[in-house]
């Protein structure tokens, strides 16, 4: 039981960094409809950027994390500019390609500023785990279901009581309709881009500060990661994207105590399989909110 | 087609000998990602000798696609020993290729993990040998 | 040639069967993300027949492409009905369970007093049977190319004939294909199979290559490669992922002007071609006026 228990709790920690992934994702899905391979690597460059301040001039984790949220958003402007602006009214399958070509550039230029690969970061908080009952719970832990809590209230304000959010609605109701009633579609696609990278460069932060370390391979985890939430949750859907990211958290502790981390990452592809295969009526909303 | 597996099944059937024992040391040269390599070939406990080996390197994820110019390595100071300078793209682990022709023709894979230092076996530092199993 | 020249060859050569099982996929109107286990399935159970049982390479080569398309079916039946994204997302969860089956695979026998077959993670060493039999570097590249120039031949005949059409129309509307008469279902099991036989050639002729196969050769990385080949080279005609594969590996990484850069180059190229040809160089209005002016 209490075996169960922290497994539960573990679940929930992991959960929320892939809550806040998936939600990245999702915005971008949701909107233009074209997955962003280049999701993952741009907060890997975020985080190796600020890896690389803080060797450099020991500096804070206040400035780091604005290293990492802005590194990442110029990245991701610059992944959007050159792969999904040209495609906007074209081939989701070439945007999505053209994402991937970004992807191997970002890869690239990261390993090429930075050869060692894995570079150690600053902790986050470096407190002693709260010990409750026979239960141990780390501080950051109860962080990061903070932020991931306190990002989604954020981000339901930005959607339903700012004029960028109705834009963002309006464009996924009928983009069409949208762009005849005035609103700069293409303008909102890369806000859209910066906020996703934004809140995907926050996820990426608690990761690294919390395991202390970057490696090259956060970028394709961080892609995987909050695709995967977002396909549980049901495409498209941002409260879909935390509960798919929670519950993704879940299945992979628990999994990962009972059986090992191989049976761990093969049953959560083959419930994205079976998921996927079945198509359950909650799995085709197409909603962004 | 028809004529090229022909050609295929009615190849002599193959000759077994003893296998052929690789293995590796190297040191990083301080020029990045460059490093001298000794390799140690032996067959049957004793050097072999004479043979002709093109170095390569693979990396695990796409070794069709990461690959680096292999070089031939020149006879070392001791019997059974051959000297190579890899140029790698980056440090990590590398699938190192040798090919051996002349008095033998034979493949063999070597994975080793490449640092700010030189280079440690992985997994399995008998070369053509799996590790034994625990 | 030197032997860097042969190696560069082949490695095109094994990549474009690949690259052409990915583009099949495309060209019936499927994105396809998990090709890679198809050409990992091919190298283990050719690997298993010629270094285990002791089969001559033509017949484990055979013996792969049916484990190939078998595995390729049974990916496909389950996901008919998905499209588009849905589509790439499962085929990529179904090669990464492959990818960890891989993994787990351990299966071993004493051949010549030594442990020979898969060993999980450690992967599957020993597959030599291209030196026993005394096939050289040069003979082994050009029986890829063979292999190569017989699947291509076999795929612009059927571009030209009433199958090509019916492939390009399904994968243009299926729907509409349906109402046309096309037997939708059996057309995609078919292409998922034929995709999933040749990836798997491929895949053996890799292992036989390498003479070393372990399952992270057959990561998502290969699958979104092949992908990115098929559709820069172009989606009009079987020449386009091989132009693909061509460019990548022949061009950039063998001239080795950019050497270190080489993915930053390569990467914007992409993106900027794309912003031109989003469907490749060799794109199906271009591949239609050549053929039309001759």
């Amino acid at each position: 039981m209490i075996d169960f228990l922290q497994s539960t709790l573990d679940g929930l920690t992991l959960g929320s960094t892939y809550a806040l992934l998936g939600i990245g994702f999702t915005l971008i899905f949701g909107v233009l409809r074209k997955a962003n391979l280049s999701y993952g690597p741009a907060i890997m460059v975020g985080c190796y950027g600020a890896a690389w301040v803080s060797m450099r001039f020991g500096a804070g984790l206040l400035v780091l994390f604005a290293c990492v949220v802005a590194i990442a958003v110029v990245a991701s402007v610059y992944v959007e500019r050159l792969s999904f602006a040209p495609h906007r009214k074209g081939s989701a399958v070439a945007a999505m390609v053209a994402s991937f070509a970004l992807w191997m550039q970002l890869e690239e230029i990261a390993s090429l500023a930075m050869p060692q690969h894995i570079y150690a970061f600053p902790p986050l908080l470096g407190a002693a785990p709260l010990a409750v009952g026979p239960l141990t719970i780390r501080v950051e832990s109860l962080v990061m279901i903070a932020v991931a809590v306190a990002v989604c209230l954020g981000l339901r304000w930005l959607l339903y009581r700012t004029r960028f959010g109705i834009a963002v609605r309006a464009i996924v109701d009928h983009d069409t309709a949208a762009e005849l009633a005035g609103i700069d579609v293409g303008r909102t696609f890369l806000l859209v881009f910066a906020l996703a990278a934004a809140i995907g460069g926050i996820a990426g932060f608690l990761i690294v500060s919390t395991q202390e370390q970057v490696t090259p391979m956060l970028g394709m985890w961080s892609t995987l990661k909050g695709m995967l939430a977002m396909m549980l949750g049901g495409l498209g859907s941002l409260p879909g994207a935390v509960i798919g990211g929670l519950a993704l958290g879940l299945i992979e502790a628990h999994s990962q105590w009972y059986f090992g981390p191989q049976v761990r990452d093969f049953l959560a592809y083959l419930l994205l399989f079976v998921l996927l295969a079945l198509r359950p009526p909650w799995m085709t909303t197409r909603s962004a909110s | 087609m028809k004529s090229l597996l022909l050609i295929f099944l009615a190849l002599p059937l193959p000759v077994h000998a003893q296998k052929i024992l690789g293995s590796m040391e190297c040191t990083f040269t301080g020029t990045d990602f460059v490093y001298d390599c000794r390799v140690t070939l032996a067959r049957g406990g004793k050097p072999l000798e004479g043979v002709r080996i093109s170095v390569g390197a693979d990396m695990p994820s796409m070794p069709m696609a990461h690959n680096i110019k292999p070089v031939v390595a020149k006879p070392g100071k001791a019997p059974g020993e051959y000297e190579a300078r890899l140029d790698l793209d980056m440090i990590g682990e590398w699938a190192i290729k040798l090919r051996l022709s002349g008095p033998v023709r034979d493949q063999l894979v070597l994975l080793y993990q490449f640092d700010e230092r030189g280079a440690s076996p992985l997994r399995d530092e008998r070369g053509a040998r799996p590790a034994a199993r625990k | 040639m030197d032997d860097y020249a042969i190696g560069v060859l082949t490695n095109i050569g094994l990549f474009s069967f690949v690259a052409l099982s990915a583009y099949l996929l495309l060209v019936a109107g499927e994105l396809s993300f998990g090709q890679q286990a198809f050409f990992g399935v091919g190298a283990y159970a050719a690997g298993i027949g010629t270094a285990m049982l002791g089969w001559p390479l033509p017949l484990a080569a055979l013996a792969a492409m049916g484990a190939g398309a078998l595995a390729a079916l049974l990916v496909a039946l389950p996901t008919l009905r998905l499209r588009g994204l849905y589509f790439a997302m499962a085929t990529l969860a179904a090669a990464e369970m492959f990818r960890i089956l891989f993994e787990m695979f351990r299966w071993q026998r004493e051949v010549d007093g030594e442990p020979v077959g898969p060993d999980g993670a450690q992967g599957f060493r020993g597959i030599r049977w291209v030196f026993e039999a005394g096939v050289e570097p040069i003979g082994f590249l050009a029986l890829v190319w063979l292999l190569l120039a017989v699947v291509l031949a076999a795929f612009l005949l059927v571009e030209r004939s009433r199958l090509g059409a019916a492939l390009r129309a399904t994968g243009e509307d299926p729907q509409l294909a349906g109402t046309l008469g096309l037997d939708v279902v059996r057309l995609k099991l078919g292409v998922a199979a034929a995709a999933g036989a040749l990836a798997a050639l491929g895949g053996a002729l890799f292992a036989h290559h390498n003479t070393y196969i372990e399952p992270r050769n057959f990561d998502i990385m290969l699958g979104v490669h092949s992908l990115a080949y098929a559709l820069i080279g172009g989606l009009g005609t079987a020449l386009g992922p091989l132009l693909g594969v061509a460019l990548d590996l022949g061009v950039l990484e063998a001239s080795r002007v950019f050497q270190g850069y080489r993915m930053i180059v390569f990467g914007g190229l992409v993106a900027l071609l794309l912003v031109f040809r989003p469907r490749g160089i060799l794109d199906e209005r271009l591949v239609h006026r050549i053929t039309r002016s001759r």
